[in-house]
């Protein structure tokens, strides 16, 4: 999980199998207690997903109550937070096909104008990946979430069991029922359309046929968030 | 060949997740390709910030019904869940279950003995040798008698040992 750990992790996992092993014997409140502590992440995993808040809610709903059916099976081998991110993840991807159309999905060959696309180092530079610096830019996070909003789902998807979920190229193409190769293009694409998407709230416009000069081009960039 | 459309898929992976070759090759090219350095730089600050903005996404939704809600949808779940394996306990529901969920093998093995069993009888009916025509039943006075009428003599199968006339 890639989420920022306000909790020392350990401590948080003992909690856990602590309050586990009391809902396996019908606590209902110990129960409470393990969906208060990761809802959120859960939420937030379906809605990078899924885009829809209702049914971000719905799914992250739907991931805890499948895990309560299922809490006699979990022998504890990854932590709670792991076990049910990965259902939930795994229903907001059943829950994408469901609703997807009969549209014929782009294709993810690379071409030479997705590399220009991208916008080398606009992120890096406009943004800069400080997280507690960010964390406080609320605006930047509507931006980001927008973004996600933008790209087929297809790409959110797996921008999202990437960078969130922490998968894995071989977990993606079983989580996603796609070759290796497919991942890796298929995020390419995904981060390439991020990018663009951007671009237009970092508010740079690259060169990317000047690369010897771009990087001390965006060294001296403007953030907008300076101003 | 633009050798930045074979590395850019590539930036971004773990270590392991590439081949040996492929990792080699991309830490030269790494070194030698300002472009590919700043995609890598972009690729970690978008999966340092995505957490973080759904995270804050999450944060802006009240969640103070969430858990009651999540509990109230268990009682529904179970029942379903109940449903869909039966809601009896006798012991012979997983017999009947397990008919019901194999109804072809079910009927393909009542079905290919049986018709085994009427190739062999009309088989044997076709057959050389004694056949049904050959089976009589003798009654007499002091009771009756089914008799087979073979090569060697007529056979008692039931009744008394002699059949009436020989």
């Amino acid at each position: 999980m890639n989420f920022p750990a306000r909790t020392p992790v350990r401590m948080m996992e003992a909690d856990d199998l602590a309050l586990v092993s009391r809902a396996k014997s019908g606590d209902a409140e110990a129960f409470r207690a393990l969906v208060v502590r990761s809802q959120r992440r859960v939420y937030a995993v379906a809605l990078g997903i899924v885009k829809d808040r209702d049914l971000a809610w719905d799914v992250s709903q739907e991931a805890f109550v499948r895990v309560h059916a299922h809490l006699a099976d979990f022998k504890g081998e990854s932590s709670f937070s792991t076990w049910v991110l990965r259902i939930a993840s795994h229903l907001a991807i059943d829950a994408l096909r469901k609703e997807r159309t009969s549209s014929k999905e782009d294709v993810d060959e690379l071409r030479d104008p997705d590399l220009a696309a991208a916008g080398e180092g606009i992120l890096a530079t406009g943004l800069g990946n400080d997280p507690q610096q960010n964390l406080l830019r609320r605006e930047l996070a509507t931006h980001m979430t927008q973004a996600l909003a933008q790209l087929p789902e297809k790409h959110r998807a797996i921008l999202v069991l990437r960078e969130v979920e922490g998968l894995s190229y071989e977990e993606l193409a079983e989580r996603l029922e796609i070759p290796k190769g497919t991942v890796m293009s298929r995020l390419f694409h995904a981060r390439t359309k991020m990018q663009a998407l951007l671009r237009k709230y970092v508010g740079v416009r690259p060169a990317p046929d000047d690369e010897a000069s771009a990087p001390a081009e965006r060294a001296g960039t403007r953030r907008r968030g300076d101003s | 060949m633009n050798p930045c459309l074979r590395f850019a898929p590539m930036i971004g992976a773990r270590p392991g997740e590439l081949p040996d070759e492929d990792a080699r090759a991309l830490a030269e090219h790494l070194a030698a390709c300002s472009a590919c350095r700043a995609r890598a730089a972009d690729g970690d600050t978008l999966a340092a910030l995505l957490s973080q903005a759904l995270l804050a996404e999450a944060n802006a939704r009240d969640f103070s019904t969430f858990s009651d809600e999540v509990l109230a949808r268990i009682p529904a779940y179970r029942d379903a869940a109940a449903g869909r394996r039966g809601t009896s306990a006798r012991p012979t529901d997983g017999f009947w279950a397990w008919i019901r969920h194999h109804r072809f093998a079910t009927a393909m093995g009542t079905l290919v003995p049986a018709l085994a069993a009427v190739a062999i009888v009309i088989y044997v009916g076709r057959g050389e040798g004694p056949g049904p025509d050959d089976v009589l039943v003798q009654v007499t006075a002091e009771g009756s008698a089914t008799v087979l009428d073979t090569s060697d003599g007529p056979v008692v199968l039931f009744g008394e040992d002699e059949p009436a006339g020989t």
